[in-house]
């Protein structure tokens, strides 16, 4: 109990910590009005942080150098994903040259993990996981990624080219 | 009889088996694409290569006989390289693009290359271009560079469907297989060399690329397209059924099926199949009823007119169903007129006999057989025409119809039948595909109940040679849908009639969930030692 302390003299013996962790408080507040390069706080979201390109966030599907979609709909990724949140429709496509290819590919990306084995699993550099990190939005079924979003959407600027090559690749005789 | 070791195994076999006989009779394992018992030997492939004591050399397993005191050795580090190197000439010009191919999974290159392959291969030449994505015919696409020439799919044609249209052309690697000039694979039996191609060279353009074949799970059920009552297996997963391949079955079908019995999983879809029960009354469409309610609804209407009520059967349901509905149908409306009014609807008559040298009967019931052995039992002496004769008599007017499960074959009929009792005045349809047909015509009172298709009961089918063949349900696609058994029970007003005997006792009993699947090692939270944790203000923590 308070019997414990009676000596009145040593009442105000928190007053020299307090007043240390003031002058902290006022040294920080005056080094970053003074210094704006030197916060470590962003002033979100008018100024956002960029991971480093390795870094796994939302997908991206690549295309090749027509624009068109690498995927060959092979369902690799949807078989290796954990969360079973990939889903393919693929069929024949026009061109003799081109085995199958999706005209469905969706991510559903709340159920999403993020834990890159899609990426892995791909066999053509067709999907990859970009540095964007943000997936704010108001409906539902907005959160179901199509094609349109994950190839085309308008931060990727018309797209991202695979390193997979299909000349390339008909010339190595693959 | 010849006695012979396989791996250091004695085995018996009879005279003039080959060595690779004698291993798949004894269950071993042995590599082979060229290779099929139902067809001739070819020895193309050399991977079936075995040591056979005495012999310098390596013979083929599928063109050697087997010979008394036979020492045979397919386990050696010999033969493994063999087949090693076999195995590499193989993919010298496969493009092993297994991730579109839509045979990996299931694929006789695809498992040997995991287990001998030599991942890295030493060919410096690039590989040969070869046509891809070639129109064989109205049912199979062909890959050339896939296709690794055992000539599997070229002896089928010519030793089985007997129509010559396949052939290997061309030298040495630019060989391919493919069709003369002016000739496509168009034959009934098309769709088996897509069973047999060890490769995914020849490829179904049904099934292509509709499903991985690993998210597909299997079934053995019996087809129900034609009289001849095929083994087949069923490939279905939670979006459907997606294609049907043949089970070896000595006595009815060998190896082979039909492509027509091949289509035989589309109207057990769900969307060619009744959601729910319907009802038109007056006027009014009473839809998405349950099946069951439907049923109760219907018994009051038959229970007016016990002494006109009429059931009309088709050959499409099992042995178990005909006997548990004519049975109740008999004791509820009994032999009202001294004829049982209980009639055998077939569709072609006419072609009953028709029957096409390999699998086909014009006989498009599965159960025909079935159907006639039970109305002998049950002394039912009724013709077809007595139908007619009977609803012009006016001796009937409450039709009870257990129709068809597969309207293709039944288009024709179906329309005479349906013009046939739309003047009577209580219609009762027992059918589980739609039939748009019926609920066009029909303007008098009509019941339709949705009944469970042949993948989703078990039973037994009698085929046209009378073998009884017994199948299990497969899955469930319309878990309300009645059998014939529950629903002409129901209508009969035997209100127990859904819930077979069999299944209410185990099924209703409470079971312990976690207990019995419980391992040895985990511990329940009750069980569990718990530390205390109770914080007291001010006062001194004792440990």
């Amino acid at each position: 109990m308070s019997d414990k302390i009676k000596d009145k003299s040593l009442g105000m013996w928190y007053l020299s910590g307090i007043l240390g962790g003031v002058k902290i408080t006022f040294a920080h507040l005056i080094k970053n009005l003074f210094s704006p390069s030197e916060r470590v706080t962003l002033n979100y979201p008018e100024e956002q942080h960029t991971y480093s390109p390795r870094f796994k966030g939302n997908h991206i599907l690549t295309v090749k150098n027509d624009g068109s979609l690498r995927c060959t709909a092979c369902m690799l990724c949807a078989t290796n994903c954990p969360a079973d949140c990939i889903s393919i429709v693929a069929s024949e496509h026009a061109d003799p040259h081109v085995e199958k290819f999706p005209v469905k590919y969706e991510i559903d990306i709340l159920r999403c993990v993020y834990c890159g084995f899609c990426e892995e699993a791909c066999p053509v550099d067709a999907i990859r996981m970009g540095p964007e990190w943000q997936i704010p939005d108001l409906a539902d079924g907005n959160f179901i990624y199509d094609i349109q979003h994950l190839a085309y959407r308008p931060q990727l600027k018309g797209g991202i080219i695979s390193v997979v090559d299909e000349q390339e690749r008909h010339q190595a005789g693959i | 009889m010849v006695k012979c070791t396989i791996n250091g195994q004695t085995v018996e076999v009879k005279e003039g088996t080959t060595v690779i006989e004698a291993m798949h009779q004894e269950g071993m394992k042995i590599a082979h694409y060229c290779w099929h018992p139902g067809l001739s030997v070819a020895g193309v492939c050399r991977l079936c290569m075995v040591e056979i004591q005495g012999n310098p050399r390596l013979q083929v397993g599928c063109n050697t006989v087997v010979t008394e005191g036979m020492n045979i050795n397919n386990t050696s580090d010999k033969v493994k390289e063999a087949v090693q190197w076999g195995l590499d000439f193989h993919l010298i010009n496969h493009p092993l693009d297994c991730p579109v191919c839509d045979q990996a999974g299931e694929c006789g290159l695809q498992d040997q290359y995991m287990e001998f392959g030599q991942y890295d291969s030493i060919m410096a030449e690039p590989k040969q271009k070869k046509h891809k994505v070639v129109d064989l015919g109205p049912t199979v696409v062909l890959d050339s560079e896939r296709c690794i020439l055992c000539s599997r799919c070229v002896r089928f044609t010519t030793e089985v469907s007997k129509t010559n249209e396949l052939g290997i052309f061309n030298r040495g690697d630019h060989s391919e297989v493919g069709t003369h000039e002016g000739t496509s694979l168009d034959n009934n039996y098309s769709l088996n060399t897509v069973d047999i191609c060890p490769v995914g060279a020849l490829t179904s353009k049904d099934f292509r690329f509709k499903q991985r074949v690993w998210y597909l799970k299997e079934q053995k059920t019996i087809c129900n397209g034609c009289s001849t009552g095929c083994n087949i297996k069923v490939y279905f997963n939670t979006e459907g059924f997606f294609r049907v391949k043949p089970v070896y079955n000595e006595q009815v079908n060998g190896y082979w099926m039909c492509d027509q019995g091949r289509d035989i999983y589309k109207f057990a879809n769900k969307q060619a199949r009744y959601q729910g029960g319907k009802r038109y009354n007056q006027g009014q469409w009473v839809t998405d009823e349950a099946p069951g309610h439907v049923a109760m609804q219907a018994s009051k209407v038959i229970a007016q007119n016990k002494n006109k009520t009429a059931l009309i059967l088709t050959g499409q349901y099992t042995v178990e169903e005909y006997e548990i509905a004519i049975q109740s149908f008999l004791a509820s409306v009994g032999n009202s007129i001294g004829i049982k009014n209980i009639y055998h609807w077939n569709s072609h008559i006419s072609e009953i006999n028709n029957f096409d040298g390999t699998l086909l009967r014009g006989d498009r019931n599965p159960n025909t057989k079935g159907l006639i052995k039970v109305f002998e039992k049950y002394n039912i002496q009724t013709q077809v025409e007595d139908l007619e004769k009977a609803i012009e008599a006016g001796q009937i007017d409450t039709a009870i119809v257990a129709g068809p499960e597969d309207l293709t074959y039944y288009k024709q009929s179906n329309q005479k039948m349906v013009s046939l009792i739309s003047a009577l005045k209580n219609i009762v349809w027992l059918q589980s595909t739609i039939n748009p047909e019926l609920e066009e015509k029909v303007k008098s009172n009509l019941f339709i109940i949705p009944m469970k298709s042949y993948l989703e009961k078990s039973g037994t089918f009698i085929n046209f040679n009378g073998i009884e063949q017994s199948f299990r349900a497969v899955t469930t696609v319309m878990s309300q849908a009645l059998t014939l058994g529950q629903a002409i029970g129901l209508m009969m007003g035997d209100q127990k009639a859904v819930l077979p005997a069999a299944e209410t006792a185990a099924d209703h009993a409470v079971k312990p969930f976690v207990q019995e699947s419980r391992p040895a090692s985990q511990v329940m939270a009750e069980e569990r030692k718990k530390n205390e944790f109770i914080y007291k203000r001010g006062a001194t923590n004792e440990r």
